[in-house]
Formats: C-alpha cells, structure tokens, sequence
C-alpha cells in the first residue's frame, strides 16, 4: 500500500495527490468529492483503518516537507487537500478581539454599603453632637457634681447593677476594679478600657459642626450662642493651665473630675479619631502631588508637542520649505523645556522630604523613585527620538537638492505626462491646507496620477519663497503648450484661467514683499541709529561701571548677573521675544503661545529671588520692577505686544532719559547674560543648549549692527561678529554636547559605565573642539 | 482567541477605569504572576501605577495621594485582607477586581466593612491564568493528581483557572474530555456545572461553530515532557527553566549583576518573537547577525570623532544602538548558556538517542544505544535516569527487555535511589496499562508505514522527528475523525461540522514542544484557531516532580487501602 504513494513522495505530483481514494487509488478531483466517494463506496470498511490511512498520508507529506527542509509557511501541500485556500493565521496576528467576560457587583455593593453607611453616619453625628453638648459648658468653672448632671443628661449612662464584667476585657468589677462610664455612649467599662478624648480634640472635631450651625444665624459672629463658651474655655483654658494643672490632677485622682478630657470608651474614641482622620485629609493636598500633576501636565505638553517638532524637523531635514526653520528651532526649544522641567519636576519630586526628620515611609521613597524613573524613561524615549534641525547651511543645501530633485522630476514627469497624455482624463483634485506636512503638494508631483495640471488652490498658501510660485506658473505654461498640442480645448480653458490666477497672485505678493522689505530696511535704518546712540551710551556707561565692579569687589558675579536676569525677564519671556522677533524679520509668523512658556520662569523661581541690594543698583524706573514681569506689562501696555522692539526701543528711550545713569542695562545683558548662564548651567545637561541656542538669535541680532560701529566697546560681543559658518557649527557643537549629556545621563542611570566612559570621552572631545573654536575667533 | 491580549486588555480597562492620578496595584500572589506575565515594569509605569504591593503585605504606609486597584483572586484570605484594608484605608479610593466569580455574600461583607466609603467599583475581571504566550496558558498548578485521581483542593481551583479563560475569550464550549482518565471527566463535569450555574455569563453571542474544550491527561502521553528540545522557547525552558517567563541565570557562572534574572518575553522583545520557535541552529545564526549589526552600530573604543559628521552620526546611532545593547547582551547570554549545557551535558548525543528511543522501532539498536551513553561518564544522572525511563515507557512490555540491567548500570552510575525510583513511578504513571491512545510502539499500518518512509528518506533532522501525541489527536479532531469512543462529548449534543475555536487543557501540564505544534497547525490550517493549557508548563525536572508527587501519593493510597483492608476484616 505504501508502494502506491512512492511516486507522489518522490515529487512528481503535486496536489493531486491527495485526491487519490487511499483504498481503491481512483482519482478524484476534488477533497469533497473524494470524501464523497469515501463515503459512498468505503463506508462499510474499517473506520479506524481509514482514520490510519487518511493520517498516513498526511506523514508522508510531512516527511516529505521535512526532507525538503521546507518551512512550516511555506508548506501549503500538506493542507492543500484539506482546503482550496492556504494556510492559517499566527497567534500573534489574530485579529484584535473585544474585552472579556465581566461583572459588576458596584451595585449591590452600593446597596449593602448604602445601610450600612446611614447606620455609621448616624452614630458618628450622634457622637458628635453629644461631644458638642459635652464641651458647650466651661468645665473648669463648675464643680463636678454639676458636671456629672449635666453628662447624664446628655446620654443615658447604663445602670451599674446590669455590667459584672467589663464588656471589653472581662475582668470584674469590685470596689478596686471600679466601673466608668463612657461619656459619649453611656456603656460601662473598666479603667483599663477607658479612654479620653482630650478637650482640643473634641473642638476641632465638632468645629464642623460649630461652623455649619454659625453661618445661617450670624455669619459676622463667630461664637453663635449653642457654642458660645467654647471659644472662651479654650483660651480661658490656656491661660489658666499653669494654676490648675497641678491642682487638677490631684483632684482628678479622687474625685474623677474630668477638666480638660472626656472620658469615653475605646468603640466612640475610634469612630472619633476616624473623624478626625478624614477631616484632617479632606483638604490636605501632599507636595508631591502637587508637583505630580504639574509634571504630567508637562508630559502631556510634550505628547502634544514633539510629534508636531518632529514632523517639522522631518519636513525640513528633507528639504521642504513647508515650515520655518526659526520656528521649527522655536518648537525644539520649547519642547526642551519642557523636557528640563519634568527632569527638575521630578528630581524634585525624588528628594521630597528626604532631609526631614524622620525620613518619608520607605514606601513613599519607593512611589518617588518609581515617579522620577517613569520621568526619564518618558524623557529617554522622548528626547532620543527628537531629531536635529539641519543648520542654516544645511537647510540651504537641502532646499537645493531637493529644487533640482524637483525639477528632474518634472522634467521625467513631463516626460511621460506626454506619453500618458491620452488617457489621462482628470485633474488631481487639490489636497493641501495649508501648513501641512511634507506631502503638501508645493510643487506638481501628481503627474503620475494622471493629469498634469496642479491645482490652483495650493499656491494661495506659501509666500515666503518665490521659487515655487514662479515655478509653478513655469510648470502649468508648459502643461498649457501641451495641452494646446493635445488639442484639449476644455483643459487649456483651465489651465489659462490657472495661470492668470497665479499670476495675480505672484504680483500680489511681490508687491506686499517689497512693501515689507522697504518696511525692514526701515526698521533696520532705525535699529542701526539705536545701536549707536546705545554703543555711546555704553561706552559712558562702563567707564563707570568698571570702577564701581572693582569697588564691589567679590559680589561682582552676583550683581552683573542678576542684573541680566532682571533684564533679560529672568525666564523666557523676553528670550521668546527675541526669537518671535526673529522670526518677524523673516516672516511673519503666528504667535508662539506665551501661557505654555510662562511655566518656565517657576522653574527658575530660585534665580528670580533676587536679594533685595540689587534694586537700588538698578536705575530708578527699573528698580521699582524688580519682577521682570512686571516690567514687561508696564512696557508693553503702550506698544505692539507682540513686537518686541517695541520694548526694546522703549527701554532705550527709559534710558536715553535716563541719560547718564550708574550702567546702561543693555550692556548687563550682553555681557552678564553671557556671563551667567555660561556659570549657571554647569550641572543640568539640558539647560546649556537652550541658554546657547536662545543666545544665538541674540547674537546675530547684533551682528547685524553696522561693522563700523562694533569697534573697542564691544569686545564682549567679538563672538558675536565671527563667520556664520563657525556660528553654525558651534550651535550644532552645543547641540551635540546637549545629546550626549542626555546619553550619559541615561547610560549612568542604566549604569553602563562602559559606555559611559565612551560618551564622556567623546564630550571631552566635543568640549575641546567648541573651545577651540571660540578662542579661535576671539 | 488570543489570552495574552485577554488579560492585557482586562488590566489597561482596570487602570483606564481608575482615571487619572498616581496609583497603586494591589496584588495576592498568583495575581502579581498573572500581571507581570502580560505587563512589563516600564509598560505599567507608564499607565501611571508606580506601586506594586501585596494585599497580605504588612508594610503599607497610609498613602491617601493614591489610588488603589486591587486585582485579587476571590480566595477567603484575600477577601478578609480586603475587609481589613477597608475597614481601615490606606489609599483614597478603591478599585476591586476580582479575577473569578465571587459569592454575594462576601461581597456583603466587604460593603459593610467600606464604612468610608472608598470603594468605587467592585467587578469581576476574569483573568485568572497566566498567558504565557498568545496560544499559551498555565495555572502555574503542580502535582494535581493523588494518583489517578484529583487533589481535592487542586479540582476547584483548575475549575477556576479554566471558566476564566472561557469567559475572557468569551467561550461557551461543548466539553469532550479523554475517556481514559477519570480527572479529565471529573474537570469536564464541574467545568460544565459552573456554566449551567453561572448561564448569565456564559451567555455570549452564538457562533456558526459553537467552541470546542478538549480536556486531556498528561499521563496519556508522558514521552513528550522527558525529551530535550530544541526550538528555543522549549530548550530555554528545558535546561534553564521559564516561570512566568523569566530566567534564572544566577547559576551561570561569571555572569554579571543585571542579567542574573531576565525576562524573556515576545510582547517586547523582538528578537525574541521572531526566534521563538525556531531550532536552536537557526537560532545560532540569528544570534551571529544580531551580533554583527550591534558590532557595525557600536561606537569604536579607538573611534575618535574627528569631524562634526562622525560626532553626528555617532548620536543619531546612539538611540538604537542603546536599544540594541540590552536585547543583544541577554540573548548572546541566554544561547550562551545553553550551548554551554549542551557541550557540557552532551545533549546532542543524548536527544538523538532520545528521539530514536520515541520515534522508532528497532529495540536491539535502542538497548545497545541506552547501554553505551549509561556507560559514558559525562551524561548526567538527569539524563542518564530519562534515558531509562524513556525505554521503559517504550519497550515496557518487549519480550527481551533489558530494564532491570539498565537500572543495574543506573545504581553502578551511582545515580540515587530516589531517581531509581523514578523510573518505576514514571511507568505506573505513564505506562501502556493507563493510557487511552496508542502513544508509542505501533503494531499496525501506519506505523509500519511510518518507519518504511523514514527509513527511506534518511535524513532528517534527527532531533525533531519526535511530534507530540497532542499534535496527532488535534489533527483528528480538526478533521473531525476523532473518535467518540476515546474522547466522547460531555452531555448529549455533539459537533456536527469541523471545529474551528478550539481550546485544549492538558491536566498535569502542558509542555513548550505541544505549544510549538498547536503555533503551526494554527499557522496552517486554516479557519481554525487553537489555544492550548495546562495545569502547568512542564521541563522535564518539573514533569519527574509532578510524577513523583502523583505516584507517591497514589502508592501511599494503594498501601492505605491494602493495610486498611485487612483491619476491615
């Protein structure tokens, strides 16, 4: 019998094989209809031996596939006669499927707890009011039988006679193992059992209550008549303490007179201290959640901001002019911010309460590592994957090649729009908004979708480059011609009405960027006039402000710096107005939400505690605001908000009428802004690039002034006048720099001291080469 | 049908339903396995649950800033934690779950014991399994059976551990069990009585093809957990041991600080996933690329970044290069480790003989084979008592056995009585007199045939031939050829198509090569979906331990009755 399988083993059939009726080898052309004809012919014989048979089969084939060395996916014989489809599906791909089984009990629970709850609360508030008629009454100044009246009366105290035993412990009551009642519920127990609920207790825990009965009587008084000796038996209480104490606790031990406590039984007192548990929590807020939930705030801010980060920096790493290069530098800032203050949220969040005495329960310790490590997995998997902005140059060289990619492919497209153009009917419909990313059809690279003609849409969007606009007039003219060759009168309709549109519109906004570019050079003309009254004032300015830095001696650090704090908006207010005004000169760009950013000065909040000296270094106006805030709000009232020239030029005028102050602020910034971030950043593997790349802007701003005019006084600003070419490359060093102190960072935490090694190494490298290059342009 | 997304989804739903905020998770015992079978620390982490505790762990601080989600198996102890817990918070509010069905009477006492009211869901959320893998479950049960028949306590609880599973993949099966065991009618029955009991759950939108639960017994096939594997998920758990999916490694020597426990799991370890189920040659390839790549990716020690390009290419590699380093440092350790046991062990040799001792018919050629390697020095005692018991359960009943010399040579070895022992519990357990289907020495045509192509193809890879006995009987059942004489359907109703959601448990555990079988069939045959369990996962150090508490309890039942008789009398 296995003779008769041989030839299919050996090869030579492929599906047939499995059709042949294993007992009579009649050829059947299907699995069903060899079943069938199983079913029909051999359905008397030997069940079990059809089983074996039909298994047979199926060994031999895997046997067959085993020899083959064949892969269990690419076995699609073995089931071929099984079924005319191959093949199932891997576990790991099974399609998603619903959440399971479940049942809720919240309801019943909820029930059940709902009686329970009304019986609890009910014997908390009677508790609570007894407390409350316990205490309404000044129990120093009324002798105890009186007391006693005036406690039986409040609660029903259980005769003596009905309670042998004490009910807590069981031991007997004799005349040494005396009987208490307890004042809250009246039950009876031993002295052993018996607790008490000191007096200041027992008004913090029915203030509640005290209150709530106030406010509808008489809100302006706050001792309502049902409470009134209570305030008065606190303090009376306090200042009588001293006489009483000793004579109380004497008395107390004959006469169980109760001054300042109430006696109750363990049951009450726990259910008191419950109370006061809650009421102690309900509005008690820990530090760390606090600073928790502003860390997730900022997690969130990220989540929201790096994807959008990321397809800019995509966009324009390939070349594409779909968004700002400053703005892009803009986002990546801020999102590194964001980035420094969940790594300073959460450091912070790591030493909570590690310096107080006694030391947080281990396990608060533990939720505190646990927060600051989910803080740098977020940061690590975030940061790692936020790619760098091509540099200046870079971008240029990008926008080039990808021009000429562009053009080649417009001419292959033109190419075969040619060949194509019989069949190609319809014209893409357009598909850009605008500021969308990459794909947003700038130029024409629909050809291949069939019609040759961008849409019109698309060129209302962009006018920071004439390029593509001139270039898409260039490309509908030549689809015009070849429409016109086609012969497509409806088209060529189209295509003309296109063009005229775009023509339009490039005249328009030639028009509006030499309306701009007039108003530039003005601003320019006017900044230029600025800077050298500045340069004048400057000069004046340090002369004295040298003799008074070697006067001040040691504080000189100090003082320069804060003095730039105070100046430059201590946070990033006035950084970000830099850079938005940045990007104004360039083009003018939607406004970077200020709210997202003012989180930041917080952070800083240890530099912003300026100690108090500074002010009246400061000159007068100024010193007033000493909360950059403050400053701004005052400057900016008058002016454009959202161009900060304004204020700049305002402070100039402050202090053009100012005239001949101690030292001109600006300079402080220049200089002691250089100063005092390079000073303060050393431990924060974040904050250098920032402080560097918001140093940047600055810089070119006033490598714009006129060359003529950065003579001697500007020394400090040398860097500033060096090459762009080492500029760039110094802000990539610093980014670089910024990336591997974020590595090492990481790799220490993982504690891979290898690798640790090797990236400090490299730091120490990159570090030389940045110095090198500074001291080469000074 | 997949269990891992099961549970994964059961507990993001938990975490999703407790808002935003810090929480905490707490846990019994078998709930933490369950948890961090599916779940990673990081993946957790993330959801914002920063605390693991135990329900039964004294040292919890007051915490009311979090929020507690408990995920408890309804067991008494726990749920007197909870009304102790309740009684006296730790946390603000509480989000219950309980992982099986719970009485209302214990959910009565938890309401009266919420006098607070910090309770804010009380559900049951059935994951009571460990999800190994997306076909794959364990109880993580040992020693179920008293000889051939249940561990009273252990019955309810694998009852549990496999309703839950029907319920998370909402599953109302028809029941066919293995006539031949008695445990397996018994989990059969009471499986089928909680459906009838709890009919409100079970009530799922009805299937073309209602589901099918295939209930076995290891005994009937007990030659699968005693080879040594070779696909790497079976051989990692061979010879190292998997639990909850973690290894072990701090026996290995020299080996450093963090890899002396590591996780191997496919949900996040992709190299994993993809060399799961491959052979251990294949494996060794893999590993070599990985290798390669990590090498052309690692920053040079001497590699001096010259230039602003070098420095930028280095830090953009950086990311995926710090990726790699972790995944590549524990599988280069991981096969690693195993080629050195193989070398070590000479598991080449033994599993070939292994394979020859299960799969072929030529006894002379096997007692000739197992007498040699006894002699050889170097095969463990391990491997030495497996070799025996494998040619015992396989020529038990040969006309010129050699057994009682094989355990002359075992004693001469100097391998210890209580694995001599073994040897005779493993036949009571897994031998001819027990078991239901034909597992080795067939008599009849197709095994006949079977060796003729064998014999006829030659080479094969000759430490895989051996296919588990569960592969064969799914085979049939998938073509619907399995007889309802041997595994008969538990109530009236029988299947009349071909199944095609199939969930098989094997009482007395399942093992990693029957795992690997039930990933191809359900990789090739289509429309079917397979999901298989066990008690347990068996290696074979955990399957001789199964087998001696089974016997040992079933020779001290059989003395009892004998001696118990007598006083009868």
């Amino acid at each position: 019998m296995a003779s008769s399988y041989l030839p299919p083993f050996e090869g030579t059939g492929e599906v047939k094989e499995g059709f042949l009726c294993p007992l009579c080898l009649k050829d059947l052309q299907s699995f069903y209809q060899l079943q069938e004809h199983y079913e029909e012919e051999h359905s008397g014989d030997d069940r079990h031996v059809r089983g074996q048979l039909k298994s047979l089969v199926q060994k031999a084939k895997k046997a067959k596939d085993k020899l083959l060395k064949r892969d269990g996916e690419d076995k699609p014989e073995t089931d071929s006669y099984e079924s005319f489809y191959y093949g199932g599906v891997d576990p790991y791909m099974w399609e998603p499927q619903e959440l399971g089984a479940t049942r809720s009990h919240l309801d019943f629970f909820k029930k059940h707890r709902a009686a329970r709850i009304d019986h609890y609360v009910i014997e908390v508030n009677k508790l609570i009011i007894r407390l409350e008629k316990l205490t309404s009454f000044d129990r120093m100044n009324i002798d105890a039988s009186k007391i006693r009246a005036i406690e039986k009366s409040v609660v029903s105290w259980v005769s003596d006679s009905d309670v042998p035993f004490c009910p807590d412990c069981g031991n007997k009551f004799n005349l040494r193992n005396r009987r208490h009642h307890c004042r809250l519920c009246g039950s009876i127990m031993c002295k052993k059992c018996m607790e008490f609920v000191p007096l200041p207790l027992a008004y913090k825990l029915t203030s509640g209550t005290r209150e709530a009965l106030s406010v509808p009587g008489s809100p302006g008084q706050s001792q309502s008549p049902p409470t009134g000796g209570g305030g008065g038996s606190v303090s009376g209480m306090g200042s009588r303490r001293g006489s009483i104490s000793s004579l109380s606790s004497v008395t107390s031990m004959l006469e169980e007179k109760d001054d300042e406590r109430i006696r109750c039984c363990c049951h009450c007192m726990d259910t008191l201290m419950r109370r006061q548990q809650k009421l102690e929590e309900k509005d008690h807020v820990p530090d760390i959640v606090k600073l928790y939930e502003r860390l997730r705030l900022c997690m969130d801010k990220v989540d929201e901001r790096a994807p959008e980060y990321i397809r800019m920096a995509e966009s324009l790493n390939a070349g594409e002019t779909t968004y700002n290069l400053d703005t892009a530098g803009g986002l990546r800032m801020e999102v590194q911010k964001y980035y420094e203050l969940i790594d300073a949220l959460s450091k912070r969040i790591l030493t909570l309460g590690m310096k107080e005495e006694p030391q947080p329960h281990p396990k608060n310790l533990q939720l505190q590592r646990m927060v600051r490590y989910t803080a740098t997995l977020f940061v690590q998997e975030k940061l790692l994957g936020l790619m760098s902005l091509p540099t200046k140059d870079k971008f240029e060289e990008f926008k080039m090649k990808r021009k000429q990619e562009q053009e080649k492919r417009l001419a292959q497209e033109r190419l075969a729009a040619q060949k194509r153009r019989q069949d190609s009917e319809k014209n893409r419909p357009a598909s850009s908004t605008n500021g969308e990313p990459p794909q947003a059809p700038r130029v024409p690279r629909m050809t291949k979708a069939g019609g040759w003609l961008p849409s019109s849409d698309t060129l209302h969007t962009h006018g920071e480059l004439d390029d593509p606009m001139l270039q898409q007039i260039e490309n509908i003219r030549s689809f015009l011609r070849q429409a016109k060759a086609a012969q497509r009168h409806d088209e060529v309709a189209m295509l003309e009405e296109n063009l005229r549109q775009l023509q339009d519109e490039y005249d328009q906004q030639q028009t509006h960027l030499a309306i701009t570019l007039s108003q530039r050079l003005a601003q320019e003309e006017s900044l230029q006039q600025e800077e050298l009254q500045r340069l004048e004032d400057r000069k004046r300015g340090k002369m004295k402000h040298r003799a008074q830095s070697q006067a001040s001696g040691s504080t000189q650090a100090t003082y320069t710096w804060q003095g730039s704090l105070n100046l430059t908006d201590t946070g990033s207010l006035h950084r970000e107005g830099e850079e938005e005004n940045e990007e104004e000169e360039l083009t003018p760009k939607a406004e970077r939400s200020p709210p997202s950013m003012r989180a930041f000065p917080a952070l800083t909040d240890q530099d912003e505690e300026s100690p108090p000296w500074l002010g009246g270094d400061v000159e007068g106006q100024n010193s007033a605001s000493l909360n950059p805030f403050k400053e701004e709000d005052s400057s900016t009232v008058e002016e454009d908000p959202s161009n900060p020239f304004s204020e700049e030029i305002q402070k100039e005028h402050k202090e053009v009428a100012n005239g001949k102050k101690e030292y001109n602020p600006f300079e402080e910034e220049e200089e002691g802004g250089v100063q005092g971030q390079v000073e303060g950043v050393t431990g924060n593997p974040f904050e250098e690039e920032e402080e560097n790349d918001e140093g940047n802007p600055f810089k070119e701003a006033s490598g714009s002034t006129p060359p003529g005019a950065s003579t001697n006084p500007f020394e400090e600003e040398g860097e500033a006048a060096m090459p762009d070419v080492d500029l760039i490359e110094e802000e990539l060093l610093l980014q670089q720099i910024d990336n591997i102190r974020a590595y090492i960072f990481d790799a220490k935490l993982n504690g891979r001291l290898d690798e640790v090694e090797l990236l400090s190494e490299n730091l120490r490298e990159l570090q030389r080469t940045l110095q090198e290059q500074n001291s080469k342009t000074r | 049908m997949n269990v891992t997304l099961a549970v994964k989804q059961y507990i993001s739903k938990m975490i999703e339903n407790s808002g935003p905020g810090m929480k905490v998770l707490l846990m019994d015992k078998e709930t933490t396995s369950i948890v961090s079978v599916v779940y990673t620390q990081s993946e957790i982490l993330q959801k914002e649950v920063y605390l693991f505790e135990r329900i039964d762990s004294q040292n919890r601080d007051n915490m009311k800033h979090l929020k507690a989600i408990c995920f408890l198996r309804p067991t008494k102890e726990n749920v007197e934690n909870l009304i102790q817990e309740l009684r006296r918070p730790k946390y603000s509010v509480y989000f219950i779950y309980f992982s099986n069905v719970i009485s209302k009477s214990e959910i009565k006492a938890l309401a009266e014991a919420d006098e607070q009211e910090v309770v804010a869901e009380v559900q049951e959320f059935y994951g009571d399994f460990i999800a190994v893998n997306p076909h794959l479950f364990s109880l993580n049960l040992s020693g179920v059976a008293r000889g051939r028949s249940w561990e009273p306590t252990l019955l309810p609880r694998t009852t549990q551990g496999l309703t839950s599973v029907l319920l998370a993949l909402k599953k109302c099966p028809m029941i066919r069990y293995q006539l031949s065991s008695d445990m397996a009618k018994r989990l059969g029955e009471s499986v089928k009585q909680i459906i009838t009991k709890e009919y409100e759950l079970f009530d799922f939108r009805k299937t073309e093809v209602p589901p099918l639960l295939l209930i076995l017994d290891r005994s009937d096939d007990a030659i699968t957990p005693l080879l040594n594997q070779w696909t790497y998920q079976a051989m990692v758990h061979e010879l190292l041991g998997l639990n909850n999916n973690r290894i072990d490694l701090s026996r290995v020597p020299g080996i450093s600080k963090d890899l002396k426990e590591v996780v191997l799991s496919a949900e996040n370890d992709e190299f994993y996933a993809n060399n799961l189920y491959l052979n251990f040659g294949e494996i060794g390839t893999n590993i070599k690329n990985l290798m390669e790549d990590f090498q052309k990716k690692k920053p040079k020690e001497q590699q001096k970044l010259e230039s602003i390009s070098d420095m930028k290419a280095f830090v953009d590699n950086y990311p995926q290069f710090k990726k790699m380093s972790g995944t590549v440092s524990k599988h280069v350790t991981v096969v690693g480790e195993l080629s050195r046991l193989v070398s070590e062990r000479h598991l080449m040799e033994v599993s070939e003989l292994e394979q020859e001792l299960a799969c072929q018919n030529d006894h002379s050629s096997a007692s000739q084979n197992v007498r040699r390697l006894l002699q050889n020095p170097r095969v463990s005692e391990m491997d030495a008592v497996r070799l025996v018991m494998l040619y015992a359960l396989r020529y038990e009943r040969h006309s010129s056995s050699i057994l009682p010399g094989l355990m002359e040579e075992l004693n001469r070895k100097g391998v210890s009585e209580k694995h001599c022992r073994m040897v005779t519990s493993m036949v009571e357990y897994g031998g001819k007199r027990v078991r239901g289907s034909d597992l080795v020495n067939p008599q009849d045509a197709v095994a006949i045939t079977k060796q003729f192509f064998k014999g006829l193809k030659g080479v094969e890879n000759v430490y895989t031939q051996h296919a588990p006995l569960l592969q064969e009987t799914l085979d049939q059942l998938i073509k619907g050829r399995l007889k309802d004489s041997q595994f008969p359907y538990l109530g009236p109703s029988s299947l009349r198509d071909r199944p095609q959601d199939i969930i098989v448990f094997v009482i007395g555990g399942a093992t990693y090569e029957e795992a690997l079988a039930i990933y191809n069939l359900n990789r090739t045959v289509p429309g079917v979906r397979i999901v298989l369990g066990g008690t347990t996962i068996h290696n074979t150090k955990s399957f001789l331990e199964e087998v001696t508490l089974t016997a040992g309890a079933g020779q001290a039942e059989r003395l009892q009755r004998a001696g118990g008789q007598p006083n009868r009398r």
